[in-house]
């Protein structure tokens, strides 16, 4: 059998084994493996991935930084049925991967930072409900194939093609769990606002894809406002830290709004954009506490904004604008727990996608940024 | 039975690297006398790590000149701009990261 080296350039290959080998060990040895048994392809199953693709198993979909392995859709099917996924997952998974792909994302850093963050995707649109995945109780654990499967069809991806094999081109310092799958959908049942790829002017009956490289959530528990300002208080405090990313270089961040915190926010005539604008007004830190009240030598910042005031009693809001904060509207009906997910950073910016490719519709279907529908 | 028929298939998932691999520049034999550029991720502390490490390779072995360029962000690669400024002026370059 032909030898395999982990990071050679070998071309794809199709070999065989005798039948009694052990074929998930025989992957496990190979270093082919997030760490979980993978499911060991056929021909039949990638088959059937890559019609639902288009067909043409030859056709390069991207080049997956930092090792630039070339993504077929022979490939990619490859490991969309290693993952575990069906079929019909597919297309979330390509389109999650173009998404990673485009320059502003800058997967390539992604990938080999020492810090934590991994890709966060989260799916809007009919396609969530029709391949169904979970946006309600429990949407960032264990127990949906879709969002588990997907999620780790693009770690798979990252790793394989992408090379992003810890301590190898991934150098993340600690990594986190949403390095085996970080997956979730809107619950655009549960939200009394628009879905967030109709805020930003796609149709409701498309399907997108939004991905941002991120750390874990932050729970934010509130079970005692009846208003907005309380509830958005405590996710203001879970934000207003000198600890990640956002407060010390800005960038973008992301904002899950439980169902009853979004009934009672929304109850009261809020809308996002009321919501993103509070967070950003009331959340940040002083310069002073950025800057360790320049104990360790005078710090200027230069990861920050230019017009940012530097001086001690500064304000230094967590990101450079309200819409910077990606607000979705996720989790069960009960529970008043919301979440924070800090970001990288400025050094990658999150790209929203349809699972089609055709860029969003002119105009939006939220005038003025009401988005109720 | 044939024995490929008794076979099972399996797959290789990395996909191919398709550009050819870029050999490095010629190593130098002395740095004496040559123009060393300096590049920094920007970094919290790659300027002192690098305007440091400049300074001895000026004061102990005779770089004769040498030029700071900097990264606009840490995590980014070098825009192509900025290599080929490096390239044209400078005769090697040094770059760390200053975490």
């Amino acid at each position: 059998m032909r030898s395999i080296q982990k990071g050679d350039t070998l071309q794809t290959i199709e070999d065989a084994v005798a039948p009694d080998v052990d074929l998930i060990e025989w992957y496990y040895a190979r270093g082919f493996s997030d760490g979980f048994p993978v499911v060991p392809p056929t021909v039949a199953k990638i088959a059937a991935v890559v019609e639902i693709l288009g067909g043409e198993p030859e056709f390069v979909e991207g080049r997956i930084p930092p090792r630039f392995g070339g993504l077929t859709r022979e490939v990619l099917a490859i490991n969309v049925v290693m993952a575990g996924c069906l079929p019909e997952y597919a297309p979330v998974v390509r389109a999650a991967i173009l998404a990673l792909c485009e320059v502003p994302f800058n997967l390539n850093g992604v990938q080999a930072t020492t810090h934590m963050a991994s890709p966060l995707t989260i799916v809007n649109g009919p396609i969530a409900k029709a391949i169904g995945m979970n946006a309600g109780c429990n949407t960032f654990g264990s127990g949906n194939r879709a969002n588990a499967t997907i999620g780790r069809a693009i770690r798979l991806i990252m790793l394989n093609v992408g090379g992003g094999w810890p301590g190898d081109l991934d150098k993340s310092t600690l990594g986190h769990p949403g390095k085996y799958t970080y997956c979730i959908a809107e619950n655009e049942a549960a939200s009394p606002f628009a879905p967030y790829h109709v805020d930003k002017g796609y149709d409701p009956a498309d399907s997108t894809v939004f991905v941002i490289a991120s750390e874990p959530p932050h729970s934010v528990s509130n079970h005692i406002s009846n208003d907005p300002q309380g509830i958005l208080d405590s996710i203001c405090s879970a934000m207003s830290t000198i600890a990640h990313n956002n407060a010390l270089t800005g960038g973008h961040c992301a904002v899950i709004i439980c169902p009853e915190h979004a009934s009672t926010i929304a109850g009261k005539g809020w809308k996002r954009s009321d919501i993103r604008n509070y967070l950003w007004m009331n959340a940040g830190n002083t310069f002073g506490a950025l800057a360790h009240q320049h104990r360790y030598g005078k710090v200027y910042n230069r990861q920050l904004p230019v017009w940012y005031k530097r001086e001690i009693d500064s304000r230094i809001p967590i990101v450079p604008s309200p819409d910077n904060i990606h607000l979705f509207v996720a989790g069960g009906e009960a529970g008043r727990f919301s979440a924070f997910i800090p970001g990288w950073g400025p050094m990658s910016t999150p790209v929203l996608r349809s699972l089609d490719g055709v860029p969003r519709a002119n105009g939006s279907a939220c005038l003025d940024d009401s988005c109720s529908l | 039975m044939d024995k490929s028929f008794e076979s099972v298939p399996v797959f290789d998932p990395r996909g191919v690297i398709a550009a050819p691999p870029l050999p490095p520049a010629p190593r130098v034999h002395s740095i004496a006398g040559l123009r060393l550029a300096v590049l920094s991720n920007s970094k919290w502390n790659a300027n002192k790590l690098l305007r440091g490490a400049a300074q001895r390779l000026h004061d102990d072995y005779g770089i004769a000149t040498f030029s700071y360029y900097q990264k606009e962000a840490f995590s980014r690669v070098a825009p192509d701009d900025l290599i080929r400024e490096i390239a044209a002026n400078n005769d090697i370059a040094l770059t760390a990261i200053g975490d």
